[in-house]
């Protein structure tokens, strides 16, 4: 036996001299279990954490886009990061210094706010894919109220919004459908399953504008399209029905958006980063259907039956004899008589 | 009774709550959204922008909280009126791809293989020294291991003068340097792939198929020149391989006789069965069976 344990742990050390556990696929192992607990938590998971979103500031910015961004984080206070330094970016030439911010981060939103002559007070939304860019879309704002402006109550902090989508501009043009997703994106919050009736505090609504010129033009599509993108809180009123009745209020910033440069998500991608996994898609109830009437109706599979070894009531007077059985019968009751 | 008019009456001190669109609304209520492709008024949007669109959305959330009070409610106690939300419809797309299931370990896959299902053991065992429930493993726990022991007793057939104590202790140390190890195996193979320890049930196997992949990889490299490997300088020991014929072509300027010969062996080939150029029976099957 004294030989046997020499061997194993020559073997094991040999293996620990193989492996540097620290450093596997440039990723440290961590050294703590708090690291541990952080990395953990940036894996890819079924059921995903929310979103962060990083805010950043291009080279020159406004004092509009200033505005935009810091009103833009607030909306969103949990899970956002504002990055207070600007910093030389410019996400349509190069994703590099992009990907490397959102990666280090753990963040997959991001807006990025830049003002120049060519393309005044710019805002461009965009989203990660698995360390890589998916797709964005970039918006001048034509017309801004901030959040400060606005004298109203506002919402208290990270509750999940209601949205509105008007115009049917958002179901016929391919960039107003990537900026309607952009934007559910951005701003939905957590995941729930069930929200409590005053959660629902404020409603965002997106309204688009103008007529689609063709959707092959990379050039800003509408001719004088516009989105105009408001927040209010809502206030519920008695009605003496189930449903409350809706007044508004405009609380939030208010922007009129002008789109400019999209970028698309590859398809591949995109149908990679949309597949639902099995776990969580609906479950289909299988056999079971709802008829016109409303009864739930189903089958009842019973397997084959052999009709001729049914257990049936036997009525011996009808049972078919033959003569000699008659006979035997006859023969038997005598002898029993 | 008739209490319609007091309803009625009553309904009237309120506002009402429907609101009426040209084409319904589209709702995604997992996400708290709703989709309007009503057309909207484009002067009123010029002139009075805010008003305008303040009393549109109204109208549109009005919609989206009548649809939302139609899901079940429940009153949940102290925090109010709570209503359970469906799935969500829209594709929005992940931050990160899904994750890969882990591949089975060594475990596992025997398990499988034998059927042996986990049994779930709970945390707390009750430990009948100290009279309470403490957890099976780990801080403050009921170990079996033994290198706690107050008292060891010296089996009969163990050295007299060994101590105990340092052979628990030892054997525990082999013990969890063991599962180390396993557990660094496992690690391996989950990353280097069990397929081909799967394939190769011996290290033997594993090296022979090793060597024949890369027997197929160097004859594959050899034979993709333009020569196909031929002119290669040959290495001592190595098979020839002799794969790969390329096409051979006559010169065109050569010997006639040598050519004419050649093309007449070919017609002879064609016309070889007494004179015949058409095989009329199997033209005539052929032609049967086409038809």
């Amino acid at each position: 036996t004294l030989v046997y344990v020499n061997v194993l742990n020559i073997e094991i050390i040999l293996s620990e001299l193989k492996n540097n556990d620290n450093v596997k696929n440039n990723v440290r192992k961590p050294k703590n279990a708090r690291t541990k607990r952080i990395l953990k938590k940036r894996e890819p998971k079924v059921e995903e954490n929310v979103k962060t979103a990083i805010f950043v500031r291009g080279s020159t910015t406004s004092q509009v886009v200033n505005d935009a961004l810091s009103d833009l984080c607030r909306l969103r206070r949990t899970n956002s990061i504002n990055f207070t330094k600007k910093n030389n970016i410019h996400p349509f030439d190069d994703d590099t210094s992009l990907n490397f911010y959102c990666s280090k981060n753990d963040a997959s939103l991001f807006v990025i706010g830049s003002h120049s002559k060519k393309r005044p007070h710019n805002l461009v939304f965009g989203r990660m894919f698995d360390g890589q860019l998916l797709d964005m879309i970039e918006v001048g704002i034509e017309k801004a109220i901030t959040m400060s402006e606005i004298k109203s109550q506002k919402c208290s902090v990270g509750m999940k919004p209601l949205f509105i989508f008007n115009g049917d501009l958002f179901e016929t043009s391919q960039v107003h459908k990537t900026f309607k997703n952009m934007m559910l994106d951005f701003f939905r919050g957590q995941n729930l399953e069930s929200i409590n009736i005053s959660g629902l505090e404020y409603v965002i609504s997106i309204t688009a504008t103008g007529s689609i010129v063709d959707s092959d033009s990379t050039a800003s599509s509408t001719s004088d399209g516009k989105i105009f993108f408001r927040v209010y809180t809502i206030q519920m009123t008695k009605s003496g029905q189930k449903a409350p009745r809706i007044e508004l209020e405009e609380m939030g910033p208010s922007y009129d958006f002008k789109l400019r440069r999209t970028k698309f998500a590859k398809e591949e991608v995109y149908k990679i980063a949309t597949k639902v996994p099995k776990t969580l898609k609906p479950k289909k109830v299988k056999n079971i259907d709802v008829n016109e009437i409303g009864d739930k109706v189903g089958h009842i599979h019973v397997g084959r039956q052999d009709l001729g070894k049914l257990q049936t009531r036997k009525m011996k007077g009808l049972k078919r004899m033959t003569e000699d059985d008659q006979t035997e019968d006859w023969s038997r009751k005598k002898r029993k008589s | 009774m008739d209490v319609s008019a007091q309803l009625e009456a009553q309904k009237s001190k309120f506002k009402s709550i429907n609101v009426e669109k040209q084409v319904p609304l589209q709702f995604d209520l997992g996400l708290l959204a709703s989709f309007d492709t009503n057309a909207l008024e484009e002067n009123k949007l010029k002139t009075e922008t805010d008003n305008y669109l303040k009393t549109y959305t109204r109208d549109g959330t009005q919609l989206l909280i009548n649809e939302i009070f139609q899901l079940p409610l429940t009153s949940v106690q102290d925090v109010g009126v709570v209503v359970e939300l469906p799935k969500i419809v829209t594709a929005i797309p992940r931050e990160k791809p899904l994750p890969k299931p882990n591949p089975p370990t060594r475990w596992e896959r025997f398990a499988k293989i034998k059927g042996i299902k986990k049994n779930k053991k709970s945390k707390l065992i009750y430990d009948e020294e100290k009279g309470e429930w403490v957890p099976r493993w780990g801080y403050k726990g009921a170990n079996d291991d033994g290198s706690n022991e107050w008292l060891v007793p010296v089996p009969d057939n163990a050295d007299p003068f060994e101590d105990q104590f340092t052979k628990l202790r030892e054997a525990k140390k082999v013990r969890i340097s063991k599962n180390e190890a396993r557990r660094r195996r496992n690690m391996d193979e989950a990353e280097t792939g069990e397929t081909q320890k799967l394939e190769n049930k011996s290290k033997a196997g594993a090296k022979a198929l090793k060597k024949t992949e890369l027997h197929q990889q160097i004859s594959v490299a050899k034979t993709s020149t333009a020569s196909l490997g031929k002119f290669d300088k040959p290495i001592k020991g190595e098979p020839s391989n002799t794969k790969g014929v390329k096409r051979k072509f006559e010169p065109n300027i050569g010997d006639i006789q040598k050519e004419k010969e050649a093309r007449l062996n070919i017609l002879n080939k064609i016309i070889d069965k007494k004179g015949e150029v058409l095989n009329v029976r199997k033209a005539i099957a052929k032609n049967h069976q086409e038809n």
